[in-house]
């Protein structure tokens, strides 16, 4: 028994032991790493801050004669970038009621101007989302010791929603003038004086070439009436990846003449936003598009450019960044001659719940204005994924697109009621059926009851004249879970919508693919 | 229980007809109404710090709010408690230049809009701002320094176009006054160098607020071209005493005198070609630069450079050799060699530090170099046994541009 109570003692001591040693090193440790903590000392010299671009909405430098002294290249580029981050910093303030990063971008006296209608704004609850997505700018005066700068930014077209208690008030869009005083502090060119002045000029408007346009619910293209008989086209290898690594131009061309054979004129391809490079589009992607577009030119397809895929912000801070996306992709194909259309976004009515409704649709329609005045030559369209939401923005559209995966019965009634309230061009933009019948599905549709789908649909089709494009040539080996999630019987049923499946043999309902 | 029953299904059927009725009543009292508004106030520019009214006439009694957007930012704004129709613009908006975008908001919607003009105050109290760049220009009257004057109002406006701007400077026995006017938020202008140098003050005045006093320092212009003049103790290559180079004053081509500190550097050309450096600074124009005689005859060119901008004319200085001849004595069997005394050009002995070397050569290869320095005249060189085996060597002595040969000394 003593024995036992002795290791019971001997086993306690030791525990203590490296129980107090334990704490004690924890306690240095924490002490340390405390006394390290603070600002990091190279932050004094603002690197980290002009990083990564946030903000860019189009600017345009007019004029930099003026008579006070040349202007140089660099610090063109540097006023340039802190008069933007000025107004993003601006933007961001009035959206949090928060001054954080004003004091970089103005001066003392143009800060406390800020922070009283911040302080106002924020007691009466008020919260305003805004960006500005042009600025024509004239360098009215820089002076000869290069620390000061007037300029008259022109035509700045500001929108804003305003917010009291989170209930939006008003939704607006200002186009205004302002003159700038710039002042060099501490490496920042800040806002010392801004005014607000009367807005002069008008918004020159950009004539279309005329290549493919409207009249009344039919859609010309080079002046003769054109009927969309398409289908949305993903390569089999390289579903929602088309313009990735493996990009295979020989497969595509050879897609193209088996839609050719189909009795098929238009596609429908998507280019995913972040895979594109986001506000920097890289080249290498362009060059691809371009490759697919300049085909389908050959074999006389045309095509319908759904942009903005897998993008899912919409917050009105990051609007310009998607302006520049789309500038740079929209303007190098205004003239191309295989483009029908610009999709701006593939189904934007399912993000309604997750990012409100009224941010997407002033996304969808600031974007349609973007696209319009970068390629006035091309139409414009939004894949709705349903016929309710068909109606939404359509005085802003040239054609309406909406998907169908409905009951085909009740699709002729939904339809003639749309009909009556649109008088635009209609495209039923996607619909299938997947032959998913298997493990994961032992109800689901055989290749016969595909075939039979398409089969009716072309009947409707011929029956009310209708532009359509089915989804989708192939049947896919895999499915990303950015498309439907990661349910597998839910990508399984992905898998199957194809009119060609896995093998390359072409199942019963190619033989209704077209009319 | 009949007539219950009756009852029942009379107040059944008028249930549905009451509801029906309400709804459509309620249904035209929701619907939104066609709200017009016009502004009442009749002034639609204002100067900054004034009370801003704006009062609108509503074709019905609703709430409303005013959206507004100006210079600095945009807020909401609710009508006053008295009215439904006033609206107080907020000082921090009232108080700055600029226009200012209202619309009147009914249920998210814009029912009236439009703009007011606010401008800066005309009262006489400004405030000033002035920026002087660069503030250290050079005399000659091709450079020149800015002047930029902020002028604000009392509420932190910049004051109206074509305000008069009074802009003085002074410049030795000159002030000058201009009468300039405001633009694009600023009044500025360039003040040029006159010919000569010195300190130039500057100053700035709007309405009755004057400005404290700027200053610009005007530099010299470039050094022009100069002479140099040497100055030495005698003209003897005793290798010990120093030579001065000293310039003429150096000035720029308005006759200012060069900054201190304009370095010179002087550049010596020997009898062999080759360069020796020696610089200076100068102080009130002149820069002397010194040189240690050489310990030879010798013949220099010297020329001094403000590099890249001026240069002096070519001074020529020949230097004697201070002796013809010295003695050597070999002794302890040639082991020790004395040489000396070496005498200098008024027979004194040679001051200590002058130089000899001795090359030591054996079979026609030099196998070593010895140099000592002088001590009161005199240098003592050892060869020892350890290191110089015996046999005959060549012995070469050099001092002070003499040299003297000794062939077959034999070392024992």
């Amino acid at each position: 028994m003593i024995s036992w109570n002795r290791y019971i003692y001997r086993i306690f001591i030791i525990i203590s032991f490296v129980g107090v040693i334990v704490l004690v090193l924890f306690g240095i440790s924490q002490t340390l790493s405390y006394l390290n903590t603070g600002a990091d000392r190279s932050s004094m010299l603002h690197l980290a801050l002009n990083k990564e671009q946030i903000y860019l909405p189009k600017i345009v430098w007019k004029d930099t004669t003026n008579p006070g002294r040349p202007m140089e290249k660099q610090t063109l580029f540097d006023i340039e970038q802190d008069y933007l981050n000025a107004w993003y910093i601006r933007n961001a303030a009035y959206q949090t009621n928060k001054n954080e990063g004003i004091e970089d971008y103005y001066t003392k006296s143009a800060r406390k101007n800020i922070d009283s209608t911040l302080q106002f704004n924020k007691e009466q609850g008020i919260a305003i989302h805004s960006t500005t997505t042009n600025h024509t700018i004239d360098l009215d005066f820089y002076s000869a010791d290069g620390q000061l700068a007037v300029l008259t930014d022109s035509n700045v077209k500001e929108y804003q929603r305003v917010y009291r208690n989170e209930t939006m008030i008003l939704e607006t869009e200002i186009k205004s003038d302002y003159q700038v005083l710039l002042m060099l502090e501490d490496g920042f060119w800040r806002v010392r004086h801004i005014v607000k002045e009367e807005s002069k000029k008008q918004d020159t408007i950009i004539e279309s070439n005329g290549f493919a346009k409207t009249i009344d619910d039919i859609i010309y293209v080079e002046n003769k009436e054109y009927q969309i008989k398409g289908i949305n086209y993903y390569p089999q290898k390289t579903p929602w990846d088309m313009f990735g690594d493996s990009f295979d131009i020989k497969a595509i061309r050879k897609d193209f003449d088996i839609l050719l054979d189909g009795g098929l004129n238009t596609i429908r391809i998507f280019v995913p936003y972040e895979m594109f490079g986001k506000a920097n589009v890289e080249v290498e992607k362009i060059e691809k598009l371009k490759q697919v577009l300049d085909n389908a030119e050959n074999k006389e397809l045309m095509v319908i450019v759904t942009l903005f895929d897998f993008y899912g912000d919409y917050s009105v801070l990051d609007w310009t960044l998607t302006h520049r996306h789309a500038e740079q992709i929209v303007s190098a194909f205004k003239e191309h001659k295989a483009i029908l259309a610009w999709d701006i976004k593939n189904e934007p009515n399912l993000d309604f719940d997750t990012r409100g409704k009224e941010n997407v649709l002033a996304w969808l329609k600031e974007m349609k204005h973007q696209i319009k005045q970068y390629d006035p030559n091309h139409l414009i369209t939004i894949g709705w994924s349903d016929i309710e939401s068909a109606s939404l923005l359509q005085d802003e559209m040239d054609i309406i697109s909406f998907h169908y995966y409905l009951d085909q019965n009740s699709f002729t009634d939904s339809y003639s009621e749309l009909k009556t309230n649109i008088q635009k061009p209609l495209v039923l933009q996607e619909f299938g059926l997947s032959s998913n019948r298997g493990l994961w599905s032992p109800f689901g549709a055989s290749q016969k009851k595909q075939a039979d789908y398409h089969q009716q649909f072309q009947e409707i089709i011929k029956q009310e004249n209708l532009h359509y494009m089915s989804w989708t040539l192939y049947d896919f080996e895999e499915v990303p879970s950015a498309v439907v999630g990661k349910l597998p019987w839910r990508k399984h049923k992905q898998k199957h919508f194809g009119f060609i499946d896995r093998e390359g043999n072409k199942k019963p309902a190619f033989k209704f693919i077209g009319n | 229980m009949k007539l219950n029953k009756r009852k029942r299904y009379i107040i059944l059927l008028l249930f549905p007809i009451v509801i029906a009725i309400s709804i459509a009543f309620t249904n035209s009292t929701t619907q939104k109404r066609n709200i017009t508004a016009t502004l009442l106030t009749k002034s639609t520019t204002f100067e900054a710090g004034q009370n801003i009214q704006l009062d609108f006439k509503l074709s019905d009694s609703v709430e409303t709010e005013l959206f507004l957007h100006s210079s600095y930012g945009t807020t909401v704004i609710t009508p006053n408690l008295s009215d439904n129709t006033q609206f107080d613009i907020p000082d921090f908006m009232a108080n700055k230049k600029g226009r200012i975008t209202y619309t009147l908001v009914y249920k998210s919607k814009g029912i009236a809009s439009g703009e007011i003009k606010i401008i800066a105050t005309t009262e006489q109290k400004v405030f000033l701002e002035s920026y002087i760049g660069p503030p250290s220009i050079i005399a000659g009257g091709r450079d020149y320094t800015m002047q930029t004057v902020l002028a604000n109002d009392s509420y932190d406006n910049p004051i109206a176009d074509s305000t008069k701007v009074i802009m003085k400077h002074q410049f030795l026995d000159r002030i000058e006054e201009r009468e300039l006017y405001s633009k694009d938020m600023i009044t500025w202008t360039n003040i040029f160098s006159y010919k000569q140098s010195g300190r130039m003050l500057l100053f700035s005045k709007v309405h009755a607020t004057v400005s404290k006093e700027f200053s610009v320092e005007v530099y010299p212009s470039l050094p022009e071209n100069f002479e140099i003049t040497s100055k030495r103790e005698h003209i003897y290559a005793d290798g010990n005493q120093i030579t001065e180079f000293i310039t003429s004053i150096i000035r720029d081509e308005n006759g200012n005198i060069v900054s201190d500190g304009t370095m010179v550097d002087f550049s010596i050309k020997d009898k062999s070609g080759l360069l020796l450096h020696t610089q200076g600074k100068t102080i009130e124009g002149k820069a002397v630069a010194k040189m240690l005689h050489p310990s030879h005859h010798e013949i220099w060119q010297i020329k001094g450079y403000v590099h890249g901008m001026a240069e002096s004319n070519t001074l020529l200085l020949e230097y004697e050799a201070v002796l013809d001849d010295f003695n050597v004595q070999f002794t302890n069997h040639n082991r020790e060699i004395k040489v000396g005394p070496l005498i200098s050009f008024m027979e004194q002995l040679i001051p200590d530090g002058a130089i000899v070397k001795m090359n030591i050569i054996k079979n026609g290869v030099k196998i070593d170099t010895k140099i000592e320095s002088s001590s009161q005249g005199l240098v003592r060189f050892i060869l020892q046994e350890g290191f110089y085996d015996t046999g005959e060597y060549t012995i070469e002595i050099s001092a002070l541009g003499v040299e003297k040969k000794y062939n077959d000394i034999r070392l024992k």
